[in-house]
């Protein structure tokens, strides 16, 4: 349904976008997970018809999704700002971002009316917005974008700043959305939504896919190692100097800075050797985090960092 | 075309919604012109004397007395005067108060002195802290004892024979000597009205026009002359208000999102340029209205008017979309725009009139819409069709139109 293809995207000398490639499947969801700088609302907004001054290809339901304003009617937009009115009702916005796409009046009724029940505010439906909890603005910046059906559904951090409840019944539309036919790509930093929400996660870095599959697929990449995150007071030269001489299979230093390091290990008798080592040179360490092969491990593999950096 | 009027008519329902600036802003022009006619205009009766406050002291209580009080009585009397019979001492206390502007005192005797043909005096004690006001109250006093005088010479024979019988004890009264008394002055009074009634010379008043004078201003003339530049004024403020939208948007990400709909630029901007000129025009139409209303002010032929003002809802419509295409956010048109607002009243004739201004800056304000507006109101009120204000406004409208569009479609799709 979708493909993308070397899409390339520049802010001055920033590279956005690096020769971003993907396909989505009809009812797939794909889960963009990537930190803050990764190019995710990049790529949104591109496909969303918002963002220029690109090069590459992408492909929508077999022609170029910006060959055709009309296209645009096929896909959804859920942008991460809370983008509606605040003085009109959940109602008034329905229709009125219902009715900038060709859907008949009545229908568009209609389609307000169920959709307003599936997020549930239907008996709120008459109040004006800036009445609503943050939770509530958030599944109605939801429904807006599903309001006319779309085969394409690009959501940018849709659970930003929302309490956990509220979190859970946007992920719930969106899987339900997803096992109705609608394709959908959905960015965030939330490890715990991708793996609860998406059938595909692909993990995105300095504007490129660094992997991507089932959330199976991604934790084996990482096989069956344990990682060892060790926080303290020493450099990032001092700590690999520490332990460059221990077998590498066994021991496998993924990333070092100052303060913070992480390692893999094959099995957790590694440790206390690791431990040696330090004490041994007089590094000092004030935590140490143990971590089972997860997304986050994978995240960790991949990208050196963690998401919360 | 369908997406943008569905974006204007969107406009109009969230402008609806919370409509208090726009109430605030249609009040404040009303409210300064009600102020500016309240301090400026003519007065209701502004040309009328103020009533004398008259006291009149009745040492006589008889019937000449009574009859000078009552010719205070009459209608043309009572407009003038405000006549209180008092006492004597109280009405010093009075007069000393300042509360009175004259005070007549009747001496005792006055009607047998009268009719005795003896010389009497009315005192008039006047109001030393008043100009005039005791001058005519004498004036009115002087005139009733000619009246007086004269009526008692008149009847002199008849006034004598009657006033012989008044020292009669009542019993002895000679009530058939009274018939033919009453009966002379009654020919006498017949024989008067042939040469009086009706009167051969009657007054007619006109005023003088000296060149250069123009009829009486009233008050509603006043505000009719104040409330289009006000109107104009607060056009600026409520049209921008509007306006900002544009900015707001760009700035909350419902543009973005608009722009990712099957949405043109083209259609959006349309809109939001549609919707400050519609909008505004309604402002206008209900603000002349509310003049009209309130204070009787005239605007001339409608359809004269409703041009004049779509047109200079147009300029302004116009004026504020490629100011906000050019400004950055909305702090900075609140502190831009304001002070524009206030540069284009000042010179073009909302706060003051051009005639007022020294000479060098009166051509400035040819560059405001205030001035063009105003212009053309005044030649509408005269039911003359205001072609020049129309031209200019509508002409440099255009331009103003030509460069937003391509600056703003430029914004809009850069910042989406």
């Amino acid at each position: 349904m979708l493909e993308i293809r070397n899409l390339t995207k520049s802010y001055g000398d920033v590279l956005a976008l690096d020769r971003f490639s993907l396909d989505l499947a009809k009812g797939e969801v794909l889960g963009l997970l990537g930190p803050n700088g990764a190019g995710k609302t990049t790529l949104i907004s591109i496909l969303a018809g918002t963002l220029g001054g690109f090069t590459g290809t992408v492909t929508f339901q077999g022609q170029s999704l910006f060959a055709s304003r009309q296209l645009k009617n096929r896909l959804g937009i859920v942008p991460q700002d809370m983008a509606f009115y605040e003085d009109l009702s959940a109602m008034d916005n329905l229709l009125f971002w219902g009715g900038l796409y060709d859907v008949p009046r009545a229908e568009l009724k209609r389609r307000a009316a169920e959709i307003l029940e599936l997020v549930e505010l239907a008996g709120r439906a008459k109040e004006p917005v800036k009445k609503f909890s943050g939770g509530m603005k958030r599944r109605l910046n939801t429904a807006i974008g599903l309001l006319h059906k779309p085969d394409l559904l690009l959501l940018d951090e849709p659970t930003v700043g929302i309490d956990v409840q509220a979190k859970v019944s946007i992920l719930d539309i969106i899987r339900n959305v997803g096992a109705a036919g609608t394709a959908v790509i959905f960015t965030t930093h939330q490890l715990a939504e991708v793996e609860t929400a998406c059938s595909r996660i692909a993990i995105m870095d300095k504007g490129r896919i660094l992997a991507q599959g089932t959330l199976d697929e991604l934790v084996r990449i990482v096989g069956e190692r344990t990682f060892v995150e060790i926080s303290g007071e020493f450099g990032a030269g001092a700590f690999s100097e520490a332990i460059q001489d221990m077998p590498a299979p066994s021991v496998e230093l993924m990333s070092a800075g100052d303060n913070l390091a992480l390692l893999a290990v094959s099995d957790t008798d590694q440790i206390p050797r690791v431990m040696d080592r330090l004490f041994g040179r007089k590094l000092a360490v004030t935590d140490l985090t143990i971590k089972s092969p997860s997304l986050e491990t994978v995240f960790l593999k991949l990208t050196g960092r963690s998401l919360r950096d | 075309m369908r997406r943008l009027l569905h974006v204007f008519t969107n406009d109009v329902r969230r402008h609806l919604r919370a409509p208090l600036v726009i109430v605030v802003f249609m009040a404040i022009p009303l409210a300064m012109t009600a102020l500016i006619g309240a301090v400026f205009g003519p007065k209701p009766g502004a040309n009328a004397l103020p009533r004398i406050a008259v006291l009149v002291v009745d040492r006589d209580k008889s019937v000449a007395s009574k009859l000078l009080l009552g010719a205070f009585d009459s209608a043309r009397m009572k407009e003038m005067f405000e006549v209180t019979v008092i006492g004597e001492s109280e009405g010093r206390e009075r007069m000393k108060a300042g509360r009175a502007s004259a005070m007549i005192v009747v001496p005792e005797r006055f009607t047998l002195d009268l009719m005795e043909w003896k010389p009497v005096a009315l005192t008039v004690v006047r109001n030393p802290a008043e100009q005039f006001l005791p001058d005519v109250a004498e004036e009115a006093v002087n005139t009733l004892a000619v009246v007086l005088s004269g009526a008692v010479r008149a009847f002199g024979d008849e006034v004598r024979g009657i006033r012989a019988m008044m020292d009669l004890p009542l019993e002895a009264f000679p009530w058939a000597s009274l018939a033919p008394e009453l009966a002379k002055a009654q020919s006498k009074v017949i024989a008067a009205s042939k040469y009086l009634d009706p009167l051969l010379i009657r007054l007619e008043s006109e005023e003088v026009k000296t060149a250069g004078s123009r009829p009486a201003v009233t008050r509603a003339d006043v505000f009719s002359a104040v409330l289009p530049g006000m109107a104009i004024m607060f056009l600026l403020f409520i049209v921008q208000t509007v306006m900002r939208d544009i900015l707001a948007e760009r700035e909350d990400g419902t543009l973005r999102r608009m722009m990712s709909a099957p949405l043109r630029p083209l259609e959006l901007v349309g809109a939001r340029i549609l919707g400050g000129w519609l909008m505004g025009l309604a402002v206008l139409l209900v603000m002349a209205a509310a003049g009209r209303l309130l204070f009787g002010a005239t605007w001339g032929p409608f359809g004269y008017f409703l041009l004049l003002g779509a047109t200079a809802a147009f300029w302004v419509a116009a004026f504020f979309a490629l100011f906000h295409a050019l400004v950055a956010n909305r702090n900075q048109a609140g502190a831009i725009g304001a002070p524009v607002i206030l540069v284009f009243s000042l010179f073009g004739g909302s706060m003051m009139s051009p005639d007022a201004m020294p000479a060098a800056f009166r051509p400035i304000g040819l560059f405001t819409p205030n001035r063009w507006f105003i212009d053309g109101a005044a030649l509408v009120r005269d039911g003359r069709f205001p072609l020049a204000a129309v031209a200019v406004l509508g002409a440099s409208g255009l331009a103003l139109l030509a460069l937003a569009v391509p600056a703003l479609l430029r914004q809009t799709r850069s910042a989406s």
